[in-house]
C-alpha cells in the first residue's frame, strides 16, 4: 500500500468542512484519476494530501509512515511530490533554479540535478537559464512536473495538469508521465477534467462527491460506456 | 431599552472621568489633564489609523505644530493675530489641518502610497520636521520656546486651577471624541472602513478614495493640533522633540495598546500607558523602558486588537443594523453596507 | 582638483558605509517584508559588542568576529519569540520591532550607561589615494562594504542555501511542498540579516561615538536607501545608498549638516512618492 487515507476531515478556517471523511487507498505503482464536479473538494483533498492544509481529523499514511500533524516539508520528504493547480512555479527564478529547488528539499538526494533531467522534457534544457515566468503555460506545466520528479517522489499528486494548455503539449505530457510512472514504479493520483488525458494515463477512477469518495469506483474503460457515471459525477 | 456593553462601558468611562477631578484634588487633576491631552492626541491617530487604516509615523508633526502655534501666538510673536489663547487655538487647529491636507494630498494623489512606503515617508517627514524646528530661530531653535501662559478662564487672563484645567481638557477631549464618533458612524465612516479593508475594491465601487483619505487626514491633523495647543498651555514650553519621531512612535504605542479600531480604546490607551509609566517608572526606574518595550511587543503579538478594544467596541450604527434586505437597489447605499459587513467578518 | 577627488572619495565612502549598514535591512525588509525598527539597535549592539570585547582585554578584530555571531543569536531569538507569530501581519512587524528596539536600547543603557564610549582606531594613519591622503580605516570600511555586499549577493544568489531562502520567500507553501524546511529558512534568513547589521555596527564603532542613540542616525537613511533604490534587490540597495550617500556628502560640503539632511530626506520622499517601486523598479 503506497497511500492509505482514512476518515480525512479538513477545511478552511472560515469555510467549515470541505473534506468530510475521505477514505481511500492507492497501491504501489497504480495510476488513479480523481474525478468530480467543481466544488466537491478535489483540490482541497490534494492540498491536504501534500500537507499544505492541516487535518482536523483522520489518517494519512504514505509508505507506512504516518503523516498527520507533521509540517508540510515532512510530507514531501516522505515521498509525496505535488504539482499544484496553476503550477506555482517560481516565476522570477530561472528554470534551472526551479528544478534545483526540487532537489534541495530532500537531504538524501545529491545537491545537483540528475543527468536525465533535461532529457525528459527537452524544452526545459533549451531554456534552463531563462526566467521561468517567461515560459508558455505548457512549458511551465512541464517544469512543475519535472520539479516534482527531481525530488524522486514515490507518490505524485497532479492537480489539473492539462488546464489551459495546448492539446499537443497535453498529449506529450500524458505520454511522458505514463512512461515515467511505468519505469519508476511511481504511484500517481491525478485530478483532471480532460477525459482523454485520464484515459491515456489512469487505470482506476475514484469519484468525489460532497467532500467524500463515492462508493462507486470505476475502471477507466467504463467511463465512455456508462453515461450514468458521466452524468452523476461529471456534468456541470 | 437594552444598552450594549460597549456603549455602557464607554458612557461609564466618561462619567468616571467627569467625577475624577474633584476627587483627585488640584495636583493630581492637573496630572489627569496631561494624560487626557495625550489621550486626545491618541484619538487623532486612532481616527486615522483605526478607521481608515492609514498608518502615520509622523503624527507628532501635527501635534507639535499645534503646540508651536499656541506658543508663538500667546508669546506675541505674531502680532497680527494678537496674543489671546483663542487666537492660539484657532491657529493650532487650522495650521496642522492645512498642513495635513497638503501632506495628505501629496501622499494620496495618483497612485497612493501605502504600507512600508507610507510608514517610512511619514517617519522621515517627522525627522525632517524635528530637524527643521531645531534650525528655525523664530520658533526658538534647539531650545524651543518657554513661558507659555497656562490655560486661562475664557475671556479672562487668570489661570485655571488644576481641577478647572482638567475639566477644560476633558471638555476638549469629549468634543474631539464626538467629532471622531460622528465621522466613524456616518456613511462616510463606513466608506473609510471599506478603504481600510480593501482600497482597490472601494475605488472600483466608485468612491473617491483619495478625497476620503485626505479628509480624514485633515480632521486628524486638526485634532492632533488641538492636543498640541493644550500641551503647550499645560506644560508652558514647546521644544523640537514635540514634532519629532520619538513622540510619533510613542503615540502609536498608546493607540496599539488601547486598540486602534475603537476610538475610546485608543483614547484610554494613552491614559493607561501614561499612568502606568508614572507608577512604574517610580518603582522600576531605569528598567521601565525595557519593560515597556517588551510589554508592547508582547501586546502586539498576543493581542493584536489592543487590550481595550473588545470591551469598548460600540454596536454598529443603527442604519447598518437592519437584518432584512433593503428594498432599495441603490448601489451607493448597498456598497458601504457590504463593506461594513465584510469588515465585521474580518475583525 | 584635489578637492574634487577628495569629495568623490568621500561620496564613495559614505555610499559604501551606508550600503554596509543597509545590507541587513535588504535581507530583513527587502526580502522577508518585515519592517525591522530594531535594525538600528542591532547595529548598536554590534558596536557595543566590540566595546565589551576590547574592555575585557580582547582585540578589536576579535570583537569584529564575535559581534555578528552575537547578533545572529539575538536575531534567532527575536525571530523565534516575536517575528514568527506576525509574518502575515505586516503592520504589526513595525510595532512589535519598535517595542523591541525600545527594550534593546534600554538594555544597552542599563549595561553600559547612557554616555558615549570611544574606541581606538585599529588602523591609524592615512593612505595616499590619487594624491589625496585618506584615513586608512575609512578605506577599510569601504572595502568591507563592498566585500559584504558581494558576499551577501553570493550567499543569496549563488548558493543552494540562498536559493532555498529565496524560494521560501517567493512561495512559502510550494517551497514546503518541495521538502524545504520553511521555518528553518525563516530564522536563518532573519539571523543573517541581524548578523549583517551587527557586523556593520562593529565595523563602524571606531569612527563613531558609540552611544545608545547611534543606531537611530542610520535607521532612517538606510530605510530610505532601500526604498529609493527599490525593495527586494541588492542592486537597488546599492543604487539607493549611492543616491542618499552621494547627495548627502555633496550637500554637506556646502550646507550645514542638518540642512543637508533635510534636503536629502525631502528629495528621498519625492523619489519614493513618484517612484514607489524605487529607481530600479520592481518586476514583482
Amino acid at each position: 500500500m503506497m497511500l492509505y487515507v482514512e476518515g480525512l476531515v479538513a477545511g478552511y478556517p472560515s469555510g467549515g468542512r470541505i473534506l468530510d471523511g475521505v477514505s481511500f487507498d492507492l497501491k504501489e505503482g497504480e495510476v488513479v484519476a480523481l474525478l468530480g464536479r467543481n466544488g466537491m473538494g478535489k483540490t482541497t483533498l490534494m492540498r491536504a494530501l501534500c500537507g499544505q492544509l492541516p487535518l482536523q481529523a483522520g489518517t494519512i499514511r504514505c509508505g507506512g509512515q504516518s503523516l498527520g500533524g507533521q509540517p508540510t516539508f515532512q510530507f514531501a520528504r516522505a515521498g509525496i511530490g505535488y504539482v499544484p493547480q496553476g503550477r506555482e512555479i517560481f516565476a522570477n527564478f530561472t528554470v534551472e533554479e526551479n528544478l534545483m529547488l526540487g532537489a534541495l528539499g530532500k537531504p538524501s538526494l545529491p545537491r545537483s540535478l540528475p543527468a536525465e533531467t533535461f532529457e525528459i522534457f527537452p524544452i526545459l534544457g533549451e531554456r534552463r537559464a531563462q526566467r521561468a515566468g517567461t515560459l508558455s503555460g505548457g512549458q511551465q506545466q512541464q517544469l512543475a512536473i519535472m520539479r516534482a520528479l527531481v525530488g524522486q517522489p514515490r507518490l505524485l499528486l497532479l492537480d489539473e495538469p492539462s488546464e489551459g494548455i495546448q492539446p499537443s503539449i497535453v498529449d506529450e505530457i500524458a505520454v511522458t508521465l505514463g512512461r515515467i510512472a511505468r519505469e519508476r514504479g511511481l504511484t500517481v493520483l491525478i485530478v483532471e477534467q480532460n477525459l482523454d488525458f485520464v484515459e491515456q494515463l489512469a487505470s482506476r477512477i475514484l469519484f468525489m462527491e460532497n467532500g467524500r469518495i463515492a462508493a462507486r469506483q470505476a475502471e477507466v474503460g467504463e467511463l465512455r460506456s456508462d453515461s450514468d457515471l458521466i452524468h452523476r459525477f461529471l456534468s456541470i | 431599552m437594552r444598552v450594549a456593553r460597549g456603549t455602557f462601558l464607554t458612557l461609564l468611562c466618561w462619567v468616571v472621568l467627569a467625577l475624577l477631578p474633584p476627587v483627585l484634588g488640584d495636583w493630581n487633576a492637573s496630572l489627569l489633564a496631561q494624560y487626557v491631552i495625550y489621550g486626545i492626541f491618541a484619538l487623532s491617530l486612532g481616527l486615522l489609523w483605526g478607521t481608515a487604516g492609514i498608518l502615520c509615523f509622523g503624527q507628532a508633526i501635527f501635534f507639535g505644530m499645534g503646540a508651536y502655534s499656541m506658543a508663538v501666538v500667546t508669546l506675541g510673536k505674531l502680532p497680527a493675530l494678537g496674543s489671546s489663547q483663542w487666537a492660539g487655538f484657532a491657529l493650532a487647529l487650522v495650521l496642522p489641518a492645512v498642513a495635513a491636507a497638503l501632506i495628505g494630498w501629496l501622499l494620496f494623489r495618483g497612485r497612493a502610497l501605502a504600507g512600508a512606503q507610507l510608514g517610512i515617508v511619514t517617519l522621515c517627514a517627522a525627522v525632517v520636521a524635528e530637524t527643521a524646528a531645531r534650525r528655525w530661530d523664530f520658533i526658538g531653535g534647539f531650545n524651543g520656546l518657554f513661558g507659555v501662559p497656562s490655560l486661562a478662564f475664557p475671556f479672562e487672563s487668570d489661570a485655571l486651577s488644576g481641577i478647572g484645567t482638567a475639566y477644560a481638557t476633558l471638555g476638549a477631549a469629549l468634543a474631539a471624541y464626538l467629532v471622531g464618533l460622528a465621522i466613524t458612524r456616518s456613511p462616510l465612516g463606513t466608506v473609510l472602513a471599506a478603504i481600510r479593508n480593501d482600497e482597490n475594491r472601494t475605488i472600483h465601487l466608485g468612491y473617491n478614495v483619495r478625497n476620503h483619505k485626505i479628509f480624514v487626514f485633515t480632521v486628524s491633523g486638526g485634532i492632533a493640533g488641538l492636543a498640541g495647543a493644550l500641551f503647550a498651555l499645560q506644560f508652558g514650553f514647546v521644544s523640537p522633540s514635540l514634532v519629532g519621531f520619538a513622540l510619533s512612535t510613542e503615540v502609536l504605542i498608546w493607540v496599539a495598546v488601547g486598540g486602534r479600531a475603537v476610538l475610546m480604546a485608543a483614547f484610554l490607551g494613552a491614559l493607561l500607558v501614561r499612568s502606568a509609566e508614572t507608577v512604574m517608572s517610580a518603582t522600576l526606574a531605569d528598567y521601565w523602558l525595557l519593560v515597556l518595550g517588551i510589554l508592547f511587543a508582547a501586546t502586539v503579538v498576543l493581542a493584536p486588537q489592543g487590550l481595550l478594544a473588545s470591551v469598548l467596541r460600540l454596536p454598529p450604527a443603527r442604519r447598518l443594523r437592519r437584518r432584512s434586505r433593503p428594498t432599495s437597489t441603490d448601489t451607493a447605499a448597498l456598497a458601504p453596507r457590504a463593506a461594513e459587513e465584510a469588515s465585521a467578518g474580518a475583525s | 582638483m584635489a578637492t574634487a577627488i577628495a569629495l568623490s572619495i568621500d561620496m564613495l565612502s559614505f555610499t559604501l558605509t551606508l550600503l554596509l549598514v543597509t545590507l541587513g535591512l535588504v535581507v530583513i525588509f527587502g526580502m522577508m517584508n518585515v519592517i525591522n525598527m530594531a535594525h538600528g539597535e542591532f547595529f548598536l549592539i554590534g558596536a557595543y559588542a566590540v566595546v565589551a570585547v576590547t574592555r575585557a582585554g580582547g582585540s578589536f578584530w576579535l570583537g569584529l568576529v564575535l559581534a555578528p555571531c552575537l547578533l545572529a543569536l539575538i536575531g534567532f531569538a527575536v525571530e523565534w519569540l516575536v517575528i514568527r507569530h506576525i509574518y502575515r501581519r505586516f503592520i504589526d512587524t513595525i510595532l512589535a520591532t519598535w517595542g523591541l528596539s525600545l527594550a534593546l536600547k534600554q538594555g544597552v543603557i542599563l549595561l553600559f550607561g547612557p554616555g558615549s564610549q570611544s574606541m581606538l582606531n585599529p588602523i591609524p594613519g592615512t593612505v595616499e589615494v590619487l594624491g589625496v591622503s585618506y584615513p586608512a580605516y575609512r578605506l577599510f570600511i569601504m572595502g568591507m562594504g563592498l566585500a559584504l555586499a558581494l558576499g551577501t549577493y553570493w550567499l543569496f544568489f549563488r548558493t543552494a542555501l540562498g536559493l532555498q531562502a529565496r524560494g521560501v520567500i517567493a512561495n512559502r507553501a510550494m517551497a514546503a511542498s518541495l521538502g524545504i524546511n520553511t521555518r528553518r529558512m525563516d530564522w536563518a534568513t532573519f539571523a543573517t540579516g541581524a548578523a549583517l547589521a551587527g557586523f556593520a555596527g562593529a565595523v563602524m564603532s571606531p569612527i563613531m561615538s558609540v552611544d545608545p542613540q547611534m543606531g537611530m542616525g542610520f535607521l532612517v537613511p538606510s530605510f530610505l536607501a532601500v526604498l529609493v533604490g527599490g525593495v527586494n534587490s541588492l542592486v537597488g540597495a546599492a543604487l539607493g545608498s549611492g543616491v542618499i550617500g552621494g547627495t548627502t556628502t555633496m550637500l554637506s560640503a556646502r550646507l550645514d549638516q542638518a540642512d543637508a539632511q533635510i534636503v536629502v530626506f525631502l528629495l528621498a520622499i519625492m523619489v519614493i512618492r513618484f517612484f514607489p517601486q524605487g529607481l530600479t523598479g520592481d518586476r514583482r
